[in-house]
Formats: C-alpha cells, structure tokens, sequence
C-alpha cells in the first residue's frame, strides 16, 4: 500500500515534464514541413513538437534557416510543404497569445510612443479596457524593471532598456508562446546574461512556451530544455538535443557543470563542421 | 543647455537684420539707386505705417493670408490624403505615382491661363493655383512616408492583429508624420508665392494687388511695404510651422549640435 502510494507520487511529480518532453499533446506541431523561396529551398522536412512549457532554443550556421523557421511559425509566413499546427489547428496567420521579440528592437518598437505607450500598443489591440491599462503596464514596466522610465520614448533609453520594453509589450499580450529571434544578438554580454536570467523567469513564471533563435551556443544550453541543430543548404534538423540541467539555472554554476559543457562541447563540434 | 546658445543666434540674427537695415538705409540715402526705384528703409517703413493707420494694411494682409492658407488646407488634405492612400497600396503606388511624375513638373504658372478659363479671375481661380502648385510636395513627401514603413512595424502590426484602420492611424501616420510635416513646410512658402501670383494676375485686392499696382504708379516705397510684409507672413508661418514640428516630433532625439 504505501509502496503504490510512493510510486504514484513519484509518477504525479515526474507527469508535467514527461508530457513536455514527450510531447503527448504538443502544443506546436510540425510535420514534413518544408520552404522554398523560388527555386531555392530553404527549409526541408522539419519535424518537430514542441510541449507546453517548453523552452526550445534553435541553433545553426547563418543563412541555415533559423529566422525562416522562426517566421513560419508565427504565421507570419506560411510553408510551402508539410503542415504547422498550433493547439491542433493549422497555423495561417499571426495568432494574438503567439509574441514575437524581434532582434531589431530598435524597428520593432513604435519611437512615437513613450515605453509605457508601447506597451500600451498591445493592450489597444487586445482591446483591453481604458481602465485596467494603466494597472496593467505599470505592472509590465515593473516586471521589466523599467518603472523609472516609463514616460521615456526609446531614444532616449539604452539598447538593453529597449528590448526590455519589447518584452513587456510582449508579455502584455498574456502570450502562452513567446518566439524570439536572436533577442539579446545586439547588447553586451552582462545586460545579456541579465536579461537571459529575465527571461527564464518570466518563462518558468508564466508557464510560457519559448522558441529562441541563437547564434551564441552557450546562450542555447543555458536557456532551453532541448536545442535544435539546424544544418545548411537546404536547412534541416541535424540533431534534437535534451538538455537535462537543473532549474533554476545560475549564470556561474551551471555554466560549470560537466553536462554544461559537454553539450557545450558537442555544440561547438558541430557547428564547426560548417564553418 | 540650448537656451544660451538660442539667445546667441538670436541676437546674433537681429543683429544681421539691423546691419542690412543701415546698409539699405545707406545705399538709398547716397543715391546709388534712383530714389524712383529704391527708397530707404525709412520711407518703406512710412508707407507702412500710414496703411497701418488707414486699415488698408490689415485688410491686404488678411486677404493674402487668408488665400494662402485656404488653399494651402486644401492642399493639405488633398495632398495627405491621396499621398497615405498611395502610399499604402503598392498596387497604387505602381499604377498612379508615375503619372505624377509627368504633371509635377508642369509649372504652376502655367496652369493658371486654365484655370482663368474655367473659372475667370476669380478667388477660386487663386485657390486652385494655390491648391495645384503646393499639393505636390505634399502628396509626394506623404507618399514617401506611407510607403516607407519600416517592414518590422507592419510585421508587429500583424502579430498584435491590428485592424486596417489602426494600422493606418496608429503605425503608418505617425511613422510618415516627419515627411509629412516636410510637406507641409515646403507647400506652405509654394502658397504664399502662388497667392501673389494669383493676386497679381487678378488685382482681386491683396499684397499681390497691392505690389502690381503699386509698381504700375511708380510707388516704390509702397511696393517695399508690400514685400515687407510678405517676408514677416512668411517669417511667421515658418515659426509656427516649426512650433507644429517640434511638439508633433518631440520623440525624435535631439539632433547633436
Ligand atoms: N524573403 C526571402 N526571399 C528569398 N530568400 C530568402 C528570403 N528570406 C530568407 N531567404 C533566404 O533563406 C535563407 C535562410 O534565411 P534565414 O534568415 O532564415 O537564415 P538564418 O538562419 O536566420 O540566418 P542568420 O543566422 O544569419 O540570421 C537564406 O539563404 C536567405 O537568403
Ligand atoms: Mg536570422
């Protein structure tokens, strides 16, 4: 009796991430899928499922397909072959609980608009009450650390404070998926490593899926619970890579530990191949 | 940080002013020019006071103005609305803007014998000249800035599910908005020329009116008077202008001096 007891718990605890890993009922599906602009395929036979709660980072030489894959989807752009299913249903166009943080904050931000007026950008769009914005971005500004600056417009704020800004006006879409494009690609390693800190809290906060395109190798394994390999010409999946480093992640330790770097390793080992 | 330097160029400019001023004085009080052609600055400055006092200045300068501006706003809506309509749709901007190409540079003085047969020397007959010369910098600079949204604000447009209208209100208006005001600028001195040339080729009562007659009896001083207060309209509408600019542009950064 108290052996089964023992064991149900044991299966209760394990449940969450097993479904997450597994992918029993993924929250983004992708089968067969494939692009070609012209005659020139970009992407070939992608198949993937990502899990709710997932953190997904995606790896690979320039020009291999990240960004491309990134945009599918969004629904930003459709594939040419294969199908993209997001919640079971076909993914045809931007989705309102889908964010996406641009690498290029400074265009993806409206520099008319004060920060607390970008976010407020989002919640127009939802069509969130007059009434409840202002609790709302407060709320958002504060999440992002940018109280002090919420009458500031985004010239006069620091590339790290803009996509800071980015993310909040994000985040204001009560996003369950976030895709970033090489988000912190621009900004100096510590504002990167902060924001990276920023972000998996957000994400493990929320319960949010993240899709997170990289160049910085490191970067990927300390984010994500799995890494995409992405190899070039036309872009495919080389290898799927389980990360199975504890949470919370620390910039120091778990940069140390053996498994870090042994992915670090096995990473480094196949990008090299096409350099 | 700005205001000293403000207060410098200021009074470095007025200080410019004054000097032309004693030069004009000077040249004209030698006799240099003819005194038929080129009166001093003081015998201009009589002239407009005596208008001043009569009530005659007033009227020519409100009517002037007036036209400028009537035509001007017409310009402005015509040229703000067709721009953002063209500049929004790439079927438009491929099929209509290239017919502008070929109208722009039609001088607006030679559409004026057009325009006075259709509608005679007429006010009317100066608003179109002024609405047809001062559209394009309008519609063109508006078109430009419709169509050159950065693709990211549309693609952040389409993940927010923006709807047409607050695509149009919220994103491309205020992105084009610097181009805009450009145009507006630039229509605004083109109005005020046209406005003279109207006025002068209709003598319908205005500065325009006033300089052409003035001209025809050899008043010299009178003519003076009359581009004097051309130069302060156009001084004035430029500052005011530039008031629009700066709170509508507050959000650009400073440019480094
Ligand atoms: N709109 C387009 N039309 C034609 N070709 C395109 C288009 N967008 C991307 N491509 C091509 O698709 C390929 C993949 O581009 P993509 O931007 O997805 O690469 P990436 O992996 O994100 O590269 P990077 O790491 O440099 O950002 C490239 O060869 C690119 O030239
Ligand atoms: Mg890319």
């Amino acid at each position: 009796m108290t052996a089964t007891l023992h064991q149900f718990e044991r299966n209760f605890e394990d449940a969450p991430r097993a479904a997450a890993k597994t992918g029993r009922k993924p929250l983004i599906s992708l089968k067969g899928v494939g692009l070609s602009f012209g005659s020139h395929e970009v992407l070939q036979d992608i198949n993937v499922d990502i899990g709710e709660g997932e953190f997904v980072c995606v790896i690979g030489p320039s020009g291999c397909g990240k960004t491309t894959l990134l945009r599918i989807l969004s629904g930003l752009i459709q594939a040419s072959r294969g199908t993209v299913s997001y919640r079971g249903k076909a993914q045809t166009e931007p989705a309102s609980d889908i964010a996406i943080v641009f690498q290029d904050y400074a265009n993806a931000l409206l520099p008319w608009r004060t920060a607390s007026q970008n976010i407020s950008l989002a919640l127009e769009a939802a069509a969130t009450p007059r009434a409840e914005r202002k609790d709302r971005i407060a709320h958002l500004l504060e999440k992002v650390g940018l109280s002090k600056h919420a009458d500031k417009y985004p010239s006069e704020m620091s590339g790290g404070m803009q996509q800071r800004l980015q993310i909040a006006r994000c985040l204001a879409q009560n996003p369950s998926v976030i895709l970033m494009d090489e988000p912190f690609g621009a900004l100096d390693a510590m504002t990167r490593q902060k924001l990276q800190d920023e972000i998996l809290a957000i994400v493990s906060e929320s319960n949010v899926t993240a899709f997170f395109v990289t160049h910085d190798l490191e970067e990927a394994i300390y984010l994500a619970d799995r890494v995409i390999a992405l190899e070039p010409n036309p872009g495919r999946i080389a290898e799927l890579i389980d990360v199975p480093l504890a949470r919370p992640r620390n910039q120091l330790t778990t940069r140390e530990e053996p498994e870090f770097l042994a992915l670090r390793r096995k990473l480094f080992d196949f990008v090299l191949r096409y350099e | 940080m700005m205001r000293p330097i403000n207060l410098l160029w200021l009074a470095a400019s007025f200080l410019v002013t004054l000097a032309l001023l004693a030069l004009w004085q000077w040249i004209a009080n030698h006799g240099y020019v003819s005194k038929v052609f080129l009166p001093g600055p003081d015998r201009a400055f009589a002239a407009l006071t005596r208008d001043y006092s009569s009530g005659k200045l007033f009227t020519e300068v409100g009517q002037t103005v007036l036209r400028m501006a009537l035509g001007w706003l017409v310009a402005s809506a015509i040229g703000i609305g067709l721009g953002a309509a063209i500049g929004i749709s790439p079927f438009a901007r491929t099929w209509i803007a290239p017919t502008f190409e070929f109208i722009r540079p039609l001088p607006a003085s030679a559409i004026a014998p057009v325009a006075i047969v259709f509608l005679g020397m007429t006010d009317n007959m100066i608003l179109l000249l002024i609405a047809f010369g001062s559209v394009w910098p309008m519609l063109l600079t508006t078109i430009h800035g419709f169509s050159n949204v950065h693709p990211r604000l549309d693609e952040v447009a389409r993940v927010l599910r923006l709807n047409r209208f607050e695509r149009v209100y919220k994103i491309a208006l205020p992105a084009a908005m610097p181009d805009i005001l450009g145009g507006l600028r630039l229509g605004l001195t083109i109005a005020l020329i046209l406005a003279v040339v109207g006025e002068m080729i209709t003598v319908q009562g205005g500065l325009g009116s006033r300089i052409l007659l003035a001209a025809r009896g050899f008043r010299a001083p009178d003519i003076f008077a009359g581009v004097i207060m051309l130069g302060l309209i156009g001084l004035a509408t430029n500052v005011a202008l530039t008031a629009l600019e700066r709170r509508l542009l507050r959000w650009q950064p400073a440019p480094a001096t």
